[in-house]
């Protein structure tokens, strides 16, 4: 007798926001050969918003495909939310600063939008396997803007971006075998089922792969001792590409390390404890650094770092309120990231970014800018009433509820050493100076746009943080974050 | 009516930008006197009850505002002090615009420090009164600022992030559903946690107090600011420390405070000897303003840490007017910056050419070391009186500060006032317009709750009764 055929449980609706993003992509990469580079970008942002009208469609439908490989819950569509604002404003910005970076080729929007169909891939993912094809499509999309603009400083950092990059995905593959060879299973609910009573054939196994692929993670998210490519990618990259790869593909690791140790492998033990480490080393090494630097651009790498830090605070928590927490605080951090390389993208002369001593008097040459720049870093260093503070707040909450008091101690005093670098640049913008600017002149309107979303997005959100924060926090969908 | 009070300064700070550059100061200063004539009206119908509703209901964290004696007292006086500095800037910066927005930006935090009672909400107007701080010394500082002002954020930030790690293992380890105040008073923390927990607060008290060891910001804050005296008066506002720790660890470490009340008075003490100390070698007017008050505030802290009505009475009025007439100096000292183009205590012979400037900085003086019949009296006489109840001591070694206090401030008199007016010097103006309502008012205030204290001691008796029964009958 002939086996039954059996029809994979494809169903359309939850695929949608992702394959309108891939169809956008390859919108993008044939238009590209008869239209000028602007008209691409716009259909790329209409696919964008399309992609985020479908989500908001899919709100509270719990749908999922492929037998749960891929799960459109309200966990998906709120990271993936937050990565359509990411790209939309690397894309806003990309109008004004891609022909001063030479990116401007249509080849820019379409790798753009494949690095976001993998980003949408991982954090709709329901197994290690999807998550895996759209961490790759996302990492292999995003080595090649790097290095899209042909100049050397961008090769050498599109370079140590591969070389690290392909180690970690290495290790990452390995970890899931491992896995797999301990539970004998790929999916998030499979895996969860398997080490929920810890009854699984080989602890060890469990446990090796459980950390191999945290240190796979670990050099996505730019954890310490794995962030060492970051400021040289930031640094030397194009500024629009630095906002892209600092904002969605960290939001986009995260959303893997979310779905994969707050879902699947949160009864695997000792991830958390060497999590806990590296989150105190990162903590450390990101905040010091960033003391000593000049270059804004490097700094703002170097924050980077050290906000994975605070934004893995949230990870060791319970998922019930390390879960929103951790979403509000990526939104958060997404919006006064983007924005303060924004207005980088719209000062700076050269690609190179401009020093911190510069900055001296911006406030009397380009007052919105300065006050915007400043309203970021305000966020980034957690004051209040910006969102950069709850978003802080609900991090250190998170971990000291689930017992971490001296990793939360740590993270605040970090935190004393984030506000004086952030607030150098600040307050250094509102010094009288007289030397003439060095900064561009002009005002850049997309730019703008896109700036102006990010300041007033962490003003609404800092000071009702109910409006995202409430969307999330029903404790319900986090219990579910494996997928059922 | 109480959203109104704490709220109003903001907008008008935010508005003042929308107004034409010429109206902005009379804008500025009809915001502030709306906010003062807020309070004083508060201050008529007894004061402004609690007002609670939920602003973050996941997390628990409400919006809680109240207004009672005591945080009506010190809300006045800032409302005060404010349109004083509002007039003083107007007059003293050209295109003062951003300074005025600034100070009423300042304002709304400090009235919402004093109305909070929500522990969250209480961190985030406690930090938002930095924001205007930072930005003040930041665009008016002088060549050295760049280092106090990150002297000053980070000694700051460092206290505020204890405190909020405290705040969250509060609620975690009391159970309180909310923040609000009544709430975490409802759920205490008992035992050697609540310890941990106060210290945590403490931190971020004790730099905004400030106490030895952790009060090296200040100096440097004072210092580097305006010579006008505008970011001064803010700044003298800004010490909320005390505050903070009656309204909060009072009910809320009971026992914490109890155990390290030694440690605490003693080290209030030395930080009012140890000021007035350096305070006498300071040759720069506003150091020695600094220092002059470092050494009150830690007359203030021992009145708060000795757990003793009168002391703590006598410390929140100390409070309270040390920021009318500490404000007032600071102003005095721009003037005489204004006029001889110098802050030095080295002058020489100021008073025969400008005597009603100095004749009512001499006045402002005597109320700050505590002559009787001036403001000043009052709190340093209550707190000594209280303390030694509990430490006679230590209340014998901080009353030597008063004494102190005589010293440098007549000294530093003598060689700027007084003396012989070196030849060849520029010549001083004396007052003139509204510098006799910038130095006067604050002088009138001194003197009328130096003589008249009734009024002021009631709004803070019957709060600090309520606030000691909790603390059971062993003080």
């Amino acid at each position: 007798m002939n086996p039954a055929l059996v029809f994979p449980d494809v169903s359309l609706a939850p695929l949608l926001p992702i394959l309108i993003t891939l169809l956008g992509a390859i919108a993008a990469t044939l238009l590209g050969f008869y239209l000028p580079r602007r008209a691409v970008t716009l259909v790329s942002m209409v696919a964008l918003v399309l992609s985020g009208i479908s989500m908001a469609s899919l709100w509270n439908r719990g749908l999922s495909a492929f037998s749960g490989s891929l799960q459109a819950d309200n966990v998906a569509l709120s990271l993936g939310l937050i990565i359509l604002i990411g790209s939309l404003m690397t894309l806003l910005v990309s109008f004004d600063s891609a022909v001063r970076a030479h990116l401007s080729f249509p080849e820019f929007d379409a790798l753009l939008l494949y690095a976001v169909t993998g980003t949408l891939i991982i954090a709709f993912s329901g197994d290690l396997v999807t998550m895996l094809i759209g961490l790759e499509v996302m990492s292999l999309s995003g080595y090649v803007i790097a290095t899209l603009q042909g100049s050397r400083r961008s090769e050498e950092a599109g370079m140590k971006y591969f070389l690290l990059g392909a180690v970690g995905s290495a290790i990452l593959i390995y970890g899931i075998a491992l896995v797999y060879g301990a539970t004998g299973t790929l999916s998030y609910v499979g895996i969860r089922d398997a080490t929920s009573g810890l009854q699984v054939q080989n602890v060890g196994l469990l446990v090796v792969g459980a950390l191999m692929l945290l240190c796979g993670f670990g050099f996505k998210v730019a954890l310490a001792p794995f962030h060492q490519w970051t400021p040289d990618l930031y640094g030397g990259a194009p500024t629009t590409v630095g906002l892209f790869l600092s904002t969605v593909v960290k939001v986009a690791a995260f959303a893997g390390m979310l779905r994969v140790f707050g879902g699947a492998m949160q009864n695997v033990p000792a991830w958390a404890s060497v999590l806990q480490v590296l989150i105190a080393a990162t903590l450390v090494i990101g905040n010091l650094a960033a003391l000593f630097q000049t270059n804004f651009k490097r700094l703002m790498a170097y924050s980077a770092v050290a906000h994975t830090g605070f934004l893995a605070l949230a990870l060791l928590g319970n998922p019930a309120t390390g879960g929103p927490a951790l979403t509000y605080y990526l939104l958060v951090y997404t919006l006064m990231t983007a924005a303060a390389f924004a207005v980088l993208g719209a000062l700076q002369r050269s690609e190179e970014g401009f020093s911190i001593d510069d900055m001296r008097g911006l406030f009397y040459r380009h007052p919105a800018y300065a006050v915007a720049l400043a309203v970021c870093l305000g966020s980034l260093a957690g004051l209040p009433p910006f969102a950069g503070f709850m978003g802080k707040y609900l991090a250190f909450q998170a971990a000291f509820q689930a017992g971490y008091v001296g990793l939360t101690v740590i993270a605040a005093m970090g935190s004393v050493a984030a506000l004086i670098y952030y607030l150098r640049p600040a307050m250094l913008m509102f010094m009288p100076d007289r030397t003439p600017a060095r900064e561009f002149p002009g005002e850049r309107t997309p730019t703008t746009a896109a700036i102006a979303l990010g300041v007033v997005g962490v003003t609404v959100l800092g000071v009702l943080p109910n409006v995202a924060y409430g969307l999330v926090a029903n404790p319900a969908i986090w219990t579910i974050l494996a997928g059922r | 009516m109480i959203h109104f009070f704490i709220f109003l300064p903001v907008l008008a700070s935010l508005l003042i930008f929308l107004v034409p550059v010429r109206w902005r100061e009379e804008f500025a200063g009809a915001a502030a006197g709306l906010t003062l004539a807020g309070g004083l009206w508060s201050w008529s119908v007894g004061g402004l009850s609690a007002y609670r509703i939920d602003w973050i209901p996941a997390l628990g964290v409400t919006y809680s505002v109240q207004m009672d004696g005591v945080s009506l007292l010190l809300g006045i006086v800032t409302a005060f002090m404010t349109l004083i500095a509002v007039i003083y800037a107007g007059k003293r910066i050209p295109n003062p615009g951003t300074m005025l927005s600034l100070i009423l930006m300042m304002e709304t935090g400090l009235l919402g420090i004093y109305a909070a009672r929500d522990l969250v909400l209480f961190y985030v107007f406690f930090e938002d009164a930095l924001i205007p701080a930072l930005l003040m010394l930041a665009i008016y500082g002088k060549t050295h600022r760049m280092a106090a002002l990150i002297k000053f954020a980070a000694y700051t930030l460092f206290g505020s992030l204890l405190m909020l790690i405290s705040i969250i293992a509060l609620k975690y380890y009391g159970g309180s559903p909310t923040f609000a105040l009544s709430d975490l008073q409802a759920n205490p923390v008992t035992g050697p946690v609540q310890t941990w927990l106060f210290l945590g607060f403490l931190a971020a008290m004790a730099v905004k107090l400030p106490l030895f060891p952790l009060h090296a910001w200040l100096p440097d804050f004072h210092a580097q600011n305006h010579d006008s005296g505008v970011a001064d008066v803010m700044g003298t506002l800004y010490k909320v420390g005390a505050y903070g720790l009656f309204r909060f660890s009072v009910v809320l470490f009971p026992d914490a405070m109890l155990e390290l009340r030694p440690i605490l008075m003693g080290l209030a003490a030395f930080t009012a000897l140890y000021a007035a100390w350096i305070a006498f070698s300071q040759s720069d007017w506003k150091r020695l303003l600094a220092y002059a008050g470092l050494s009150h505030m830690g007359l203030v802290g021992l009145g708060i840490f000795s757990l003793n009505e009168t002391a703590m009475i006598g410390g929140l009025f100390l409070l309270a007017f040390q920021n009318v007439y500490t404000g007032a100096l600071f102003l005095a000292a721009g003037m005489l910056q204004e006029r001889v183009g110098s802050l030095s205590t080295k002058v020489g012979g100021v008073m025969t050419q400008a005597g009603v400037l100095s004749g009512m900085t001499m006045t402002l003086w005597f109320a700050s070391i505590a002559v009787p019949g001036l403001a000043g009296f009052i709190g340093e006489f209550s707190i000594l009186l209280g303390a030694y109840q509990i430490s006679p001591w230590l209340a014998f070694l901080a009353g030597l500060s008063t004494i102190a206090a005589a010293a440098y401030a007549l000294t530093a008199y003598q060689t700027t006032y007084w003396q012989v007016r070196p030849a060849g010097a520029v010549l001083v103006h004396d007052l003139r317009d509204l510098d006799w309502l910038i130095l006067g008012a604050p002088l009138a205030v001194a003197i009328f709750f130096g003589v008249y204290s009734g009024p002021a001691l009631a709004l803070v008796q019957p709060v600090v009764r309520a606030w000691m029964s909790g603390l059971g009958g062993g003080l």
